[in-house]
């Protein structure tokens, strides 16, 4: 062939791309409208996993951002500070806008479908638990922890009670049917895993808070001896997965976060055996420079 | 605050379903382990056609229906007990054995053989050359097949479509040995066949995954046939179209 297009560097250019080259002379046969049917339901397939692959993404951006806010906070077991809640509060909505979108897609069989584009349900549960932990110091349900994940999809489904939906109101169907709003489920895996990841962020916690305060994190109604501490909090979570019976499918998973929450718990409990060794060696009331009003904000 | 740190209500749950998961595991996994040992089976008896002659392939269709109808059976029963959960939390443990065994029907009607639901009486002398759809391959197991509106067994797109290529493989293999055999004419025909699936794997807009790969490699048997084609053709062996 004589005369075909050079790009900048001198090399030949190929008309567009490689695959509409072969595609013109395709030869209709017998099997081609079969196999032209066939490709019609790949693709909805395919571009379903991309838009639930994108805004899982997104979605697990968001939560790590949650658990970022929730690693500034210095006190366990009581409302968190104001700026930090209305930081999760914005990106909850954010999130809850993702969620009502892709929430349609994922329904009855497609649920286990795109488990594997999911992996943002885990990040969320981290973050989810965690906030929830560190405001009550007790780790939240799977039953309890559902309906929260349910509510966030029906409120982002929802464009009368927000303004900001301009865009998101027009992909759902009919804003008739908001009596059935389709809402996102949770799996059993996706809450253990959510819980596994937990152990890590609650370790660094448990780090920076006793770093920064000089005291391990624990509520503070009462009495201090009689107050629980996150290292306590921790053993009982790592009882808690070593009784849990093997999982006869992932094992290899499965085990991995095992030994990943084993290394928490035991930094954890090296932080307070070296509160309870070393820290009566610290003045009375010493205390690094930095109090527990450290927060975003301030110089340091 | 004497809330505990974790509701032991949660811990029971939680054991609970894990076992229940792994009953459920056992379950499927001793079905599948049944249909492995039928498709294996069939699977043998299916290796003879590169040995015999076109002539005999009645006697040994005859044989491969046999095998094809045990797994039918297997099928059936694997049905039953994966739709009782959602269908592709479990899927990944049968859908390479379910593709074995489509590959196994669809080869043997390309043969020539009726696995039909009545038996085989009805149309012993098929064609050689049939390719049954994904909707024939769901009559013959009595499964739906590319369901969506509802979460139950079914045969999806992509095990039709693997298990299509697995027979491309053979019957590559297939043409060689027929003209060891004599049988130029059905060299040609899987030439032509495996061509026409080739051209039709083309339409498919594929994704960077296992699809993908197993289609990347029909080109090998393509190049194959072609090679025992252009022999045929250079010493002018090619039979005549009738």
């Amino acid at each position: 062939m004589s005369g075909f297009k050079r790009d900048r560097q001198g090399n030949a250019k190929r008309f567009d791309g490689p695959k509409p080259a072969p595609k013109a002379p395709v030869v209709r046969n017998a099997y081609t409208p079969m196999f032209e049917h066939l490709r019609d339901e790949l693709d909805a397939h395919h571009d379903r996993r991309d838009r639930i692959g994108k805004a899982s993404r997104d979605i697990t951006a968001l939560s790590k951002k949650i658990i970022f806010s929730l690693q500034r906070v210095r006190k366990i077991d009581q409302e968190l500070p104001q700026d930090i809640q209305t930081e999760i509060d914005t990106r909850l909505a954010e999130i809850s806008k993702l969620l009502a979108a892709i929430a349609p897609e994922i329904q009855g069989i497609n649920r286990h479908r795109y488990a594997r584009s999911l992996m943002c349900l885990e990040e969320l549960i981290e973050a989810l638990t965690f906030a929830h932990y560190v405001r009550t110091q007790t780790l939240i349900t799977h039953e309890q922890l559902s309906p929260v994940v349910e509510e966030l999809s029906r409120k982002g489904a929802a464009p009368p009670e927000d303004e900001v939906m301009a865009d998101a109101g027009a992909d759902k169907p009919a804003a008739a049917q908001a009596a059935e709003v389709p809402v996102v489920s949770l799996t059993d895996d996706d809450y253990l895993y959510g819980v596994f990841d937990l152990t890590g962020e609650m370790m660094r916690f448990a780090t920076t808070t006793s770093a920064l305060t000089g005291k391990m994190a624990s509520g503070d109604d009462n009495g201090e001896g009689s107050q629980r501490t996150i290292v306590e909090d921790m053993h009982d979570l790592g009882s808690f997965f070593e009784m849990l019976p093997l999982r006869s499918g992932n094992r290899i998973q499965w085990e991995k976060k095992l030994e990943v929450m084993r290394q928490s718990v035991q930094k954890v409990e090296k932080l307070g055996y070296d509160r309870m060794i070393r820290g009566s060696e610290r003045p009375e009331g010493w205390m690094p420079d930095l109090t527990s009003t450290d927060q975003p904000g301030s110089p340091e | 605050m004497a809330t505990p740190m974790i509701d032991p209500a949660l811990f029971a749950e939680l054991k609970s379903k894990i076992e229940e998961d792994s009953v459920v595991k056992k379950e499927l996994d001793q079905i599948i382990d049944e249909l492995n040992q039928n498709v294996a089976y069939t699977q043998g008896v299916l290796s003879r056609i590169h040995s015999t002659p076109r002539a005999k392939y009645p006697d040994l269709l005859s044989q491969i229906e046999d095998g094809i109808k045990q797994q039918v059976e297997t099928v059936g029963k694997l049905a039953t007990a994966a739709s009782k959960h959602p269908y592709y939390k479990y899927n990944y443990k049968w859908t390479r054995m379910v593709q074995e065994s489509i590959s196994t029907i669809l080869l043997c009607t390309w043969l020539g053989g009726s696995v039909s639901t009545q038996g085989k009486a009805a149309e012993d002398k098929a064609e050689v050359g049939r390719l049954l759809s994904l909707d024939n391959i769901g009559e013959i197991y009595h499964v739906p097949v590319n369901l969506k509106d509802r979460d139950a067994f079914h045969i999806t797109i992509e095990e039709y479509l693997l298990g299509l290529i697995n027979i491309i493989d053979d019957l590559s293999r297939l043409a060689m040995n027929s003209v060891t055999l004599g049988d130029n004419a059905l060299a040609v025909q899987i030439s032509s066949f495996i061509k026409d699936l080739h051209a039709g794997f083309q339409v498919l807009n594929l994704k960077n995954d296992i699809l993908r790969k197993r289609v990347d490699s029909i080109k090998y048997a393509v190049k194959k046939v072609e090679d025992v084609v252009y022999d045929l053709s250079l010493r002018n062996l090619i039979p005549a179209k009738e």
